[in-house]
């Protein structure tokens, strides 16, 4: 193309990915344009309690209940799973051949998964980028702990993590000298106060490793009483002109259990926070833009457009189409997302490897009834886990784990606190006072862990297209094709026994391992049956490495086949680890974005240089 | 004003018995007019007035023990009262049993349905178990680290 650029940089998607890296462009001074798929109803409290509403009104209240998609831009939605049983599975966004259900979603409105994350911050450990030539597994990230670890400070800033680091040494995870998170740790619930207190140095065999356990506060991007000078941001309200109106809510956790599906008071972070602390005068929002392809220009490398429909009404599909043209592209779509643009578009890249290596952390829950009252429901979802088998020998056998301790009682697996009213009413035909009785005393027992295994990538596990299998706005809709294999079964097995041995040594009355029929996705190991859910934790799917052969994008998350795109977000994963992956995806986009300024200022020298001399950026929430 | 429903009295006394929730703490719901305009959506005005009347012939000692043996342990009205409590504890309208509106009577509205974001929230659900329904009413920072203010009412039964 010979018409000038329009954008310094085109963003796909405004979530965390995309917002950190535009808000990092623009206070360099790069002129950035940000498409996004959802509609913008996300950045005022009017627009933002009218989800909130929604979600009080959802007969189900799943983790997209309150974020329902635009007609143009529909999402994966956990209800979606049960629909249809027999394989392919084709009634959801997804089609699914299986052999087992890829059970993770995501969100497609402004400000994307963020808006119904959970907050867990966790970084990888060391030896998570280390698979290949720790445990002969998978491959090595082309990065290495330390190298992300200015960028993993960076990002716990940016999204305002709560944590001490006191808490957070172990298995090898190393903080700069006199480091610690912008906010004190969100205290731990009741409940993991006192099953710490019955299970702290308990000892487990793991292989021939004998772990030592211990329930700890984990890193959550929720606001809590910040250190120093740091100042949380809480909810947002921007206005119809982009100005942001000065709110005072959400500046700490209130404890309002909803982190997933919606933080009423926006006390947890979410990507449309990042994107207000964007310089306005160099960015462009764009909401209702559903990227549809990638444009490559005669050299048949670089990248000369992204074309995208614009939709008005997110109750139609009625829409124009346009062309958005910058001198480096950015999809930031998430990992589903950005392979399935690729593949349309026909980018296989020379590796062939778009959209392959697929993952997640599949989980299992165990739930039990605490010997007294711990408090449930109450609080965060979750507020501490169990981090101690996230490392060990074990891992050259069988994947790694963690545990998230819930708060939340058996919401999560049986649906309670109504499932335990339905099965006492209907079930036990108990009234009165026997009724009210027996749910004071069962419900503020509830104990739940959810146990995240780790899972490799496998490139049989993949998201590919079938041009016959469009959405409604016409773009083909994702095919993924997903197993889970022996190492994270073996993975389960052994996080189930360290679960219920916890539980032993805490008195804890096991009630999940004889459930049968639960509302999960079902695969069957050694004749064993493994009810599990995805995390959320899509990844893998335009995997980072040291070379073209190998890998899509190379350790700044740039492809190797078009010098002037980037695939950004989980996608770029080498391996998983067992932490959740925002933290890390947020790390790598300030990498990226500080790459990207670098480069720029090659050919520009009048664009500011990288954060460290950063300008002073507008705050969303002055004072 | 609205002319207040002289069934609802009646309506909330018997909720009482069903839920073993005193009648102001009902009241104090905000819901049971709601309730009560649900029910009367839902079923004939004949059965709910069968329900109430049944009830206020009871014998006001050992009331529990005679609304489970005349109300639940009744076919047609049994299933209604469940109702009730799940009203109550959890906001919801379940559709009846099958074989129930088989005998019965099947009525349009009778579906499963969340009856308001607000009926959500004042589950009494939530109370009972010394918490906050999911998403509202807050209980405020670091509260969920003190020790649980409901005393362990264990089961003596
Ligand atoms: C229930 C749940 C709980 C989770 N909890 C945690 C947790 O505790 N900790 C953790 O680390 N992670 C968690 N995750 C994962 C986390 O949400 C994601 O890792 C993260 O949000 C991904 O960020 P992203 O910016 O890459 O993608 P997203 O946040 O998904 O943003 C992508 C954006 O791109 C837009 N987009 C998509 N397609 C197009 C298109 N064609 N054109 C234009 N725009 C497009 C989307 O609308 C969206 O706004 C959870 C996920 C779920 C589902
Ligand atoms: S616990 Fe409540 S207030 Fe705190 S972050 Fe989660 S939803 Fe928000």
């Amino acid at each position: 193309m010979s018409e000038p650029a329009q954008y310094d940089v085109v963003i796909v998607g405004a979530g965390i990915a995309g917002a950190l890296v535009a808000k990092r462009l623009t206070t360099a001074g790069l002129k950035v344009l940000v498409l996004e798929a959802g509609p913008d109803t996300t950045r005022s409290i009017a627009d933002y309690t009218s989800h909130l509403e929604t979600f009080y009104a959802a007969s189900a209240k799943g983790a997209e209940s309150p974020w329902p998609p635009a007609e143009a831009a529909p999402q994966p939605d956990g209800g979606d799973l049960f629909k249809d049983k027999s394989l392919p599975a084709n009634s959801g966004y997804f089609i699914q051949n299986g052999p087992h259900l890829y059970g993770s979603t995501y969100t497609r409105t402004l400000g994307g998964s963020t808006l119904h994350w959970l907050g867990v911050s966790l970084r990888m450990l060391p030896e998570d980028f280390e698979m290949g030539s720790r445990f002969g597994l998978a491959r090595d990230w082309p990065i290495r702990y330390d190298m992300l670890s200015p960028y993993y400070e960076q990002a716990e800033h940016e999204m305002g993590v709560s944590a001490d680091v006191v808490d957070q040494r172990y298995l090898g995870l190393r903080f700069s000298e006199s480091y610690d998170y912008p906010m004190h740790r969100v205290p731990p619930s009741y409940s993991d106060r006192v099953l710490g207190a019955a299970v702290n140095g308990m000892r487990v065999m793991v292989g021939e490793d004998s772990v030592s356990v211990q329930v700890r506060s984990y890193p959550a991007a929720r606001n809590s009483i910040p250190r120093g000078s740091y100042q949380p941001v809480g909810a947002l309200d921007v206005d119809a002109d982009g100005n942001a109106r000065r709110s005072f809510l959400g500046e700490r956790c209130e404890g309002n259990t909803a982190c997933t599906p919606i933080c009423p008071v926006q006390a947890k972070y979410n990507a449309n926070k990042s994107l207000a602390q964007a310089d306005r005068r160099h960015l462009t929002l764009r909401a209702q833009a559903v990227a549809s392809d990638i444009l490559i220009d005669k050299s048949g490398h670089a990248v000369s457009g992204i074309r995208y429909k614009r939709y008005d009404d997110p109750g139609s599909i009625q829409h124009t189409e346009e062309i958005a043209t910058g001198r480096i592209y950015i999809l930031a779509a998430h990992a589903v997302e950005n392979a399935r643009l690729m593949l349309v578009s026909g980018l296989q890249s020379q590796s062939k490897k778009v959209g392959c290596g697929l993952m997640d952390h599949p989980a299992l829950y165990v739930w039990g009834l605490a010997p007294f009252n711990v408090g449930s429901f109450r609080g965060p979802q979750s507020s501490s886990g169990i981090e101690d088998f996230r490392a060990g020998r074990f891992r050259t056998r069988h994947a790694a784990f963690r545990f998230d301790i819930g708060n939340d009682g058996w919401h999560a697996t049986t649906g309670a606190p109504d499932a335990t009213v339905n099965d006492a009413v209907l079930k036990q035909k108990l009234v009165g006072q026997r009724l009210r009785s027996h749910l004071e005393d069962q419900l503020p027992r509830q104990v739940r862990f959810s146990l995240a295994v780790e899972q490799l990538p496998n490139l049989k596990n993949r998201v590919t297209v079938d041009p016959s299998n469009r959405d409604k706005l016409g773009n083909p809709r994702p095919v993924i094709d997903y197993e889970i294999d022996d190492y994270t079964f073996k993975g389960m097995i052994a996080a189930r026994k360290v679960a219920l041995a916890v539980f032993r040594q805490a008195g804890i009355t096991d009630c999940s391992s004889n459930a049968v029929e639960l509302p999960f996705p079902v695969a069957e190991y050694e004749g064993e049956k493994f009810y599990y859910h995805g995390m959320g934790h899509c990844a893998g799917t335009h995997a980072m490495g040291d070379n073209a052969e190998t890998s899509v994008v190379d350790e700044y998350q740039r492809s190797w086949e078009h010098p002037n795109l980037y695939l950004i977000g989980s996608g770029s994963f080498t391996t998983m680890g067992t932490s959740n992956p925002t933290l890390t995806l947020a790390a790598l986009a300030l990498r990226t974005a500080d790459h990207i300024i670098a480069r720029m200022r090659k050919h520009n020298p009048g664009i500011e240089p990288g954060p460290r001399r950063r300008k002073e950026t507008q705050r969303v929430n002055p004072g | 004003m609205r002319i207040q429903d002289p069934r609802l009295h009646t309506f909330v006394a018997l909720s009482s018995v069903l839920t073993g929730v005193e009648t102001v703490q009902l009241f104090g719901t905000g819901q049971a007019e709601a309730y009560l305009v649900t029910l009367g959506k839902i079923l004939p005005v004949a059965l709910l007035d069968d329900l109430f009347k049944r009830f206020e012939a009871l014998p006001a000692e050992e009331i529990e023990a005679a609304v489970e043996h005349q109300v639940l342990d009744d076919t047609r009205l049994g299933c209604v009262a469940q109702n009730i409590i799940l009203m109550w504890y959890r906001g919801v309208w379940r559709r009846l049993p099958d074989d129930w509106r088989a005998s019965f009577g099947a009525f349009p509205e009778d579906e499963n349905h969340l009856i308001s974001g607000a009926a959500y929230q004042a589950g009494l659900q939530w109370e009972i178990a010394g918490a906050h329904p999911i998403g509202a009413r807050h209980q405020g920072y670091a509260s969920w680290s003190l020790v649980p203010t409901k005393p362990n009412r264990r089961n003596t039964a």
